[in-house]
């Protein structure tokens, strides 16, 4: 199955939200189970990154790219990064992968590289 | 007689090349200096290593009374091909390192003994460790164990030391982990850091007297709180608070 | 509503405590007591962040309470991340100013230090949307740095500028002895000479080792008390003038300015209305420098500095002691350091000592109205708070 990440897009008003949330924020007008769900563009740019190198201990690397991309359909979301030398602004496209393992299980989300 | 068993009993020090003293600039603005310290200067480690033995907390007590014992064999001619790197500030002694050679191409790394915290002293001595295992002496490789599981899995992060598992580590035992000359040449431009030659003026008074560190490791202040802390209802959760109540127990 | 004042104040050192954590804020707490003339309090408030993950117990109010037998008083723990304390303080606030109570003991405490770095690190990180951020494996000094990337390439802001906070507030907390670290640094060493980036190295890029504040042990209290209490009380007369306080989206991407912080905003200018006071009344301020470019962007936010500008005062010395506005004479988070549930109440008992005129040789001369920035989540939910003091 190929997996993809939710944007949440509200009956009323159009807004799309990334992360769930259970109101709009745009209009306030719905409630509960009133979005649509989108699968989220893979396609964006980098807003802004980072190495983190003091990480949790589940993550045993020695440093860990992260960073917040704008995708193309304007919502924001955050994800790893594997760029060598990345720079503001420059377009990216993310997979969704294995981003962290917790005992047994696997959690998947964003992993952006270079166009 | 005396003299004769005493040659048998004393090992004979391969003449390794000295470590040449290095010195750098710390966070605080200070000059740390790097050297090797000579038998002579044993007894004045000694005096300034054996408080920690009572600082039960980080492995301070196991590594303390470890390095205290390491100190003596040196000094006693019981420890072959051993040697003892001390950090400085303004003769001031901040942290203690050594190790010995086991063979001309294999390092082994014993203990790293900070007395001043935050300004990663440990960090600089311990490159100086390995800087002289793999540059000075030319070894391949320098095993290395830790006491302290945080402090291992710091060099372990740092340096991505490689699994001996098969080659037991003096202390103890415990799986070796290896730096070798082309992990330490990953990590070199990073961590491995001082200047030489040192000025004059600083080296004599690095050699002039090992003065004791400012503000060591110390014990708990309440030793019946830090047993509390431990959620310890009968109070012993420390060597230092069961003597404490020993002594109140003879006293009564 | 009724006036509050502050009547007392107490305050561990903040450090490794071997102490456990209801202790911990008992023994601020008793400070508290002696200082106001009190062994008895109407209600207590217990600000803490992570007694139940790190130091399993949960409940902590109850603990503190008991410790102090000061049963049968209400207690009740407030935990709102790392603005947990300055929480603390508005529930004690509206207790008092509702009239339900005439004195309410607030006290902060963490013990953060009972796990290694590795696990305090992921502890603080669980403030952060758990599916949106969390699971990528981003920390605070995380989102701290992707921040300080915009910052620098929007307004200039460089290296430089924060590793002068983090050298201006270390050598503030020289003259604190309840701070967590005694050592002052330098830019020659963090910064300038050919060893300083070993001596100084990435926790999450941009940021350094010393652009962080530490992980501390701590507590401290205050006793809060309407006016009637506080006059007989013989106290000096601090007064709790402002609160505001703000959210903002938990997920940090989600913010549509992503430089600004709305929640410091929105919040300042609550604290100031309800005060009737504007930015330039204030003497003195405790702000949030948990990494050295909050203290920058806060001094903005709040409202000192025009926006872009917090690290031109910073260069000019301003917010040194002596200067116009001076920050953190505590030595703030980064230097007095950071037990986070304790951290707000903290502020408040700098604030307090400096109104006081207690301060010593950190003394603020002629201070009369001070504010207090708690800092929570990435900005996500931040309180701002007044003080004056009077007659
Ligand atoms: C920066 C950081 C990663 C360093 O952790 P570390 O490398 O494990 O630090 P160590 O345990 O080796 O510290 C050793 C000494 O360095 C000093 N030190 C630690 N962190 C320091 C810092 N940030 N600045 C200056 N000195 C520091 C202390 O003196 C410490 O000695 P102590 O243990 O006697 O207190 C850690 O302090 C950190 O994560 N800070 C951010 C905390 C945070 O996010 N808080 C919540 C924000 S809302
Ligand atoms: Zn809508």
């Amino acid at each position: 199955m190929e997996r993809e990440i939710f944007g949440y897009k509200c009956q009323k008003c159009g807004t799309l939200h990334y992360p769930f949330r259970m109101v709009c924020k745009n209009c306030r007008a719905n409630g509960y189970f009133e979005f649509d769900t989108v699968p989220l563009p893979h396609a964006g740019k980098l807003l802004t990154f980072t190495f983190i190198h003091n990480l949790p201990a589940e993550f045993e690397v020695a440093r860990l790219g992260l960073g917040i991309v704008e995708l193309e359909n304007g919502l924001r979301v955050t994800g790893q990064i594997q760029i060598d030398d990345p720079k503001l602004g420059m377009d990216v496209v993310g997979a969704i992968e294995v981003v962290k393992r917790d005992a047994y299980d696997n959690r998947y989300g964003f992993v952006f590289r270079a166009a | 007689m005396a003299v004769d068993l005493e040659k048998i009993l004393r090992p004979v020090d391969h003449p390794y090349p000295p470590y040449p003293a290095k010195y750098m600039t710390l966070a605080s603005g200070e000059t740390l200096v790097i050297r090797q310290a000579t038998r002579d200067e044993v007894p004045t480690l000694l005096k300034h290593v054996a408080p920690l033995v009572f600082v039960e907390r980080d492995y301070y007590d196991l590594v303390a009374a470890r390095v205290y014992a390491e100190l003596l064999g040196w000094y006693h001619y019981r420890m072959q091909d051993e040697y003892v790197l001390v950090a400085q500030i303004d003769g001031e002694l901040a942290a203690i390192v050594n190790g010995r050679s086991v063979t001309g191409k294999q390092g082994m790394s014993l203990h790293t003994l900070a007395m001043r915290r935050g300004l990663r002293i440990g960090a600089h001595a311990f490159a100086a460790k390995m800087e002289y295992h793999i540059d000075i002496l030319g070894q391949d490789e320098v095993l290395v164990v830790a006491e302290s599981p945080i402090g291992f899995r710091r060099w372990m992060i740092e340096y991505q030391l490689e699994e001996r598992f098969d080659t037991p580590h003096e202390l103890g035992g415990v799986p070796s982990y290896a730096l070798t000359k082309e992990l330490f040449d990953r990590a070199r431009s990073k961590l491995v850091v001082g200047r030489r030659p040192v000025p004059e003026d600083l080296l004599a008074k690095a050699h002039e007297a090992i003065l004791p560190p400012s503000d060591p490791p110390t014990p708990p202040a309440d030793l019946l709180a830090a047993t509390r802390a431990k959620y310890d209802l009968t109070g012993t959760a420390l060597i230092l608070q069961r003597w404490a109540q020993d002594r109140s127990a003879d006293d009564a | 509503m009724r006036e509050v004042y502050i009547i007392g104040i107490g305050i561990t050192t903040f450090t490794r405590l071997e102490y456990p954590l209801s202790e911990i804020a008992a023994y601020a707490s008793m400070g508290a007591l002696k200082d106001a003339g009190l062994t008895d309090v109407d209600y207590l408030v217990v600000a803490n962040m992570g007694s139940a993950r790190i130091n399993s117990q949960s409940a902590l109010a109850s603990a503190v309470a008991d410790t102090l037998s000061l049963t049968p008083a209400g207690a009740v723990r407030v935990e709102n991340g790392p603005a947990s304390g300055a929480s603390a303080i508005k529930e004690g606030f509206m207790a008092v100013a509702s009239g339900m109570h005439d004195t309410v003991l607030v006290a902060g405490a963490e013990r953060m230090r009972e796990v290694n770095s590795l696990e305090a690190t992921d502890f603080v990180a669980t403030l952060t949307h758990p599916m949106a951020e969390y699971i990528y494996g981003v920390t605070l000094p995380g989102h701290a740095a992707m921040f300080t990337r915009l910052y620098m390439e929007k307004y200039g802001v460089t290296e430089r500028h924060l590793a002068m906070v983090g050298v201006k507030n270390q050598n503030n907390a020289m003259l604190n002895k309840d701070a967590h670290l005694h050592q002052p640094i330098s830019l020659e060493g963090i910064l300038d000479s050919p060893e300083a980036m070993t001596n100084n190295p990435w926790v999450a890029e941009p940021i350094r080792f010393f652009d962080c504040c530490p992980v501390s042990d701590g507590g401290a209290a205050l006793i809060l008390a309407s006016k009637e209490v506080a006059e007989a009380s013989g106290r000096p007369m601090i007064r709790i003038s402002g609160i505001g306080q703000a959210t903002d989206t938990l997920a940090v991407h989600e913010r549509e300015e992503p430089t600004d912080l709305m929640a410091v905003r929105r919040a300042a200018e609550q604290a100031y209305a309800m005060a009737g006071i504007k930015p330039k009344d204030i003497d003195v301020a405790e702000l949030h420098d948990a990494f050295t470019i909050l203290e920058i962007v806060e001094s903005e936010e709040v409202g000192f500095f025009e926006k872009g500008k917090g690290h031109i005062a910073l260069e000019k010395g301003e917010t040194e002691i002596g200067g116009k506005m001076p920050i953190n004479p505590s030595g703030g988070l980064k230097g007095k350091g950071h037990p986070v549930g304790a951290t707000g109440v903290a502020q408040v008992h700098e604030i307090v000592m400096q109104l006081r005129g207690d301060a010593g040789e950190r003394q603020v001369k002629g201070a009369k109205n001070g504010l207090a920035c708690n800092f929570g989540g990435f900005g996500n939910n931040v309180i701002v708070s007044t003080y004056t003091r009077e007659g």
